[in-house]
């Protein structure tokens, strides 16, 4: 037991990634409101991001830029930030694309629930 | 002049669609340039592929590799047209030209308004460059990015229609979807973690050296990927958001989704599986049983689904479920004879099933039925439309002499070989259920009383189109020869790996 604290207090940041992946999933899966399962997405995605560059990360080490007259004895690992960069850069594009399918959505049908919605929808294929 | 061509040919198949879909929108005003530019650029892809897939097959077996800016692997990006690569590039390029061709006709009226069609192009050409880009790259975070461009780009396509309902679909694949993509990079992540590498054949070497000290992790790197490719390519538990964006898009792009857009996720899948993983860490860690097993529900359940829909292009979004079983299946079963017969009906189900949706646009478009019920005596009426459906239908349930039935023969040979007897029932049970909802389909159309109504086939470039998957179809069936010989390196190559 006592192991398994210490070990999570080592990698706190990975704990967080987990209750935070576990809360945007719940929220993605449980809410109808639109606007609701699209901040669960991006919850879930910044706590993907949050595990990559904590996996980078080096406890004392410096920023990764080479100083030749004074080196450093340990640099993070500069690649998983650069990589969650385009990650952001996906998770906005998708922010904006989806947001943009509400506006759609609730032009056509005047709610933001996708409950309420496919009652809708449902009444007009039977009526 | 051409050597740089050639040399740069595995970077140009990529960025030759994603650059003219940049440049598309500038020639908005001119319908018919844009259509030929579309056409155009799709036939030099296909010249393209062929040119590699060619030296592939003469090379024997020596990949062609490609370092982004000059800088090698493991420090660069690093671009590899092996045997999978050329052939699933082969099957990229072959599909698209004749969808492209098809979507000259009345994409007008299926999207509304002309400036909505230059918008369709150019999502379907980002589309395409980000199918080439999985068929060839060698990079795990390169599969995240083309599988994000593949993503966003097949939700445009779904919502390309004005209608409430297609927004409705889209947005559901688009939340389901992106759910996917962040498994998938959780599963990048966990690997990069551990292996440092991003590069497949470096982290693969990797991970055989280190698998016994993270078995956790390695577990959960692959339960990821296997769970966020699963929801992208429609595996059964997972395929809720497909039967709806499959039948609300308009006919070109149901053709491209279910005949392309899914199959780039299951070669990512099995990239990631068998070149990362590999097929001694796979069999390690039972996975391989795994695969069969979802493989098996989802040919059942997506045939009887598939038997419940009376609507046409529901239908079909339902076999595609069933069909993707069959390759999942094939995926897990870890055998020369079964990863051919994967590989094989990959291709093939490409080819039917794009011409079975084409033909079933072009059936819609001109009647404006969506039920099957309603499509008595279509057969006489539309003939080569129909014809080009049955010869689909015929090569879906896998008859001999048509190109399903060399997929589903590998396929059987190949779980008999790895002593999965249930599996090679299903596979036949598969077939039959397929045969039950297509063939009434076909029964309708010819057998039923011919309607008043002045129904008649589209015009010449989708008539073109449509004879053009059909002789696929058959020349899939009848001579295989190079395919099917690219096929079988693949899985080769995949299987000696480690």
């Amino acid at each position: 037991m006592r192991i398994l604290l210490e070990k999570l207090m080592i990698n706190y940041p990975y704990f967080v990634a987990v209750i935070l992946f576990t809360i945007g999933a719940l929220t993605v899966l449980t809410r109808s409101n639109l606007f609701k399962k699209l901040i669960g997405i991006n919850i879930m995605e910044s706590a993907i991001f949050l595990m990559f560059i904590a996996g980078g990360n080096i406890r004392g080490g410096a920023v990764p830029i080479l100083d030749e007259a004074n080196p450093k004895p340990l640099y993070i690992n500069p690649v998983p930030s650069a990589l969650m960069l385009t990650g952001i850069v996906v998770s906005v594009s998708v922010t904006a694309f989806a947001l943009a399918l509400i506006v759609r959505l609730y032009q056509s049908y005047g709610t933001t629930d996708a409950r309420r919605i496919a009652e809708m929808r449902n009444e007009v294929t039977e009526g | 002049m051409t050597a740089t061509i050639t040399a740069n040919l595995p970077v140009f198949v990529v960025i030759a669609p994603l650059f003219v879909a940049f440049v598309l929108p500038t020639f908005a005003r001119r319908m018919r340039l844009v259509e030929s530019l579309v056409v155009a650029i799709e036939a030099i892809g296909l010249v393209g592929a062929g040119y590699l897939a060619s030296i592939v097959l003469m090379q024997k077996g020596i990949p062609i590799i490609y370092s982004l800016g000059g800088w090698s692997a493991p420090w660069g990006i690093e671009l590899e047209v092996g045997s999978l690569g050329a052939f699933f590039l082969l099957v990229v390029a072959a599909v698209s030209l004749p969808v492209a061709l098809f979507a000259r006709g009345n994409l007008t009226e299926e999207v509304g308004g002309k400036e909505r069609v230059t918008r369709f192009y150019v999502l379907y050409l980002l589309l395409n460059g980000a199918l080439a880009g999985m068929a060839v790259t060698n990079d795990l975070f390169n599969i995240f990015v083309l599988v994000e461009v593949a993503t966003l780009s097949c939700c445009g396509l779904v919502s390309a229609r004005n209608h409430p309902r297609a927004a409705e679909a889209a947005f559901t694949y688009l939340i389901l979807a992106t759910l996917g993509s962040a498994l998938v990079l959780g599963g990048i992540g966990f690997l990069y973690i551990i292996t440092g590498h991003l590069n497949m054949g470096f982290a693969s070497q990797e991970l055989g050296r280190i698998w016994q000290d993270y078995p956790h992790v390695v577990w959960m790197a692959a339960s990821f990927m296997l769970v966020g490719f699963g929801v992208k390519s429609a595996l059964f538990p997972l395929h809720v958001w497909l039967p709806d964006a499959h039948s609300t898009a308009p006919s070109p792009a149901s053709a491209i989704l279910s005949g392309l857009a899914v199959k780039g996720y299951l070669i990512c899948l099995l990239k990631v599986l068998y070149i990362v993983f590999g097929h001694t860490l796979m069999q390690e860690f039972a996975m391989h049983r795994i695969l069969v097993l979802l493989g098996m529900i989802a040919i059942i359940a997506g045939s009887l689904f598939a038997l419940a829909q009376d609507e046409l292009k529901r239908r079909l979004a339902f076999s595609t479920v069933a069909q993707v079983g069959y390759i999942i299946l094939g995926l897990g079963l870890v055998n020369m004879k079964g990863l051919t017969g994967t590989l094989f009906y990959l291709a093939s189900h490409a080819v039917i099933k794009s011409s079975l949706f084409l033909a079933a646009g072009a059936i819609i478009a001109a009647t404006g039925k969506h039920r099957i019920s309603e499509l008595a005596g279509i057969g006489r009426k539309m003939p080569v439309t129909m014809a080009v459906f049955t010869v689909g239908s015929l090569g879906l349930v896998g008859i001999p002499l048509f190109s399903g039935f060399i997929g589903k023969w590998y396929l059987l040979l190949g779980s008999l070989d790895a002593g999965h007897i249930l599996a090679a029932a299903v596979i036949i049970i598969g077939s039959v259920l397929c045969a039950a909802y297509l063939f009434p389909i076909i029964r309708v159309a010819y057998f039923e009383p011919v309607p008043e109504e002045n129904w008649q086939d589209p015009g010449m470039p989708q008539k073109i189109a449509l004879i053009l998957l059909a002789v696929g179809v058959v020349i899939l069936g009848v001579a295989p020869g190079p395919f099917l010989e690219l096929a079988s390196r693949a899985a080769i190559e995949l299987l000696v790996i480690k």
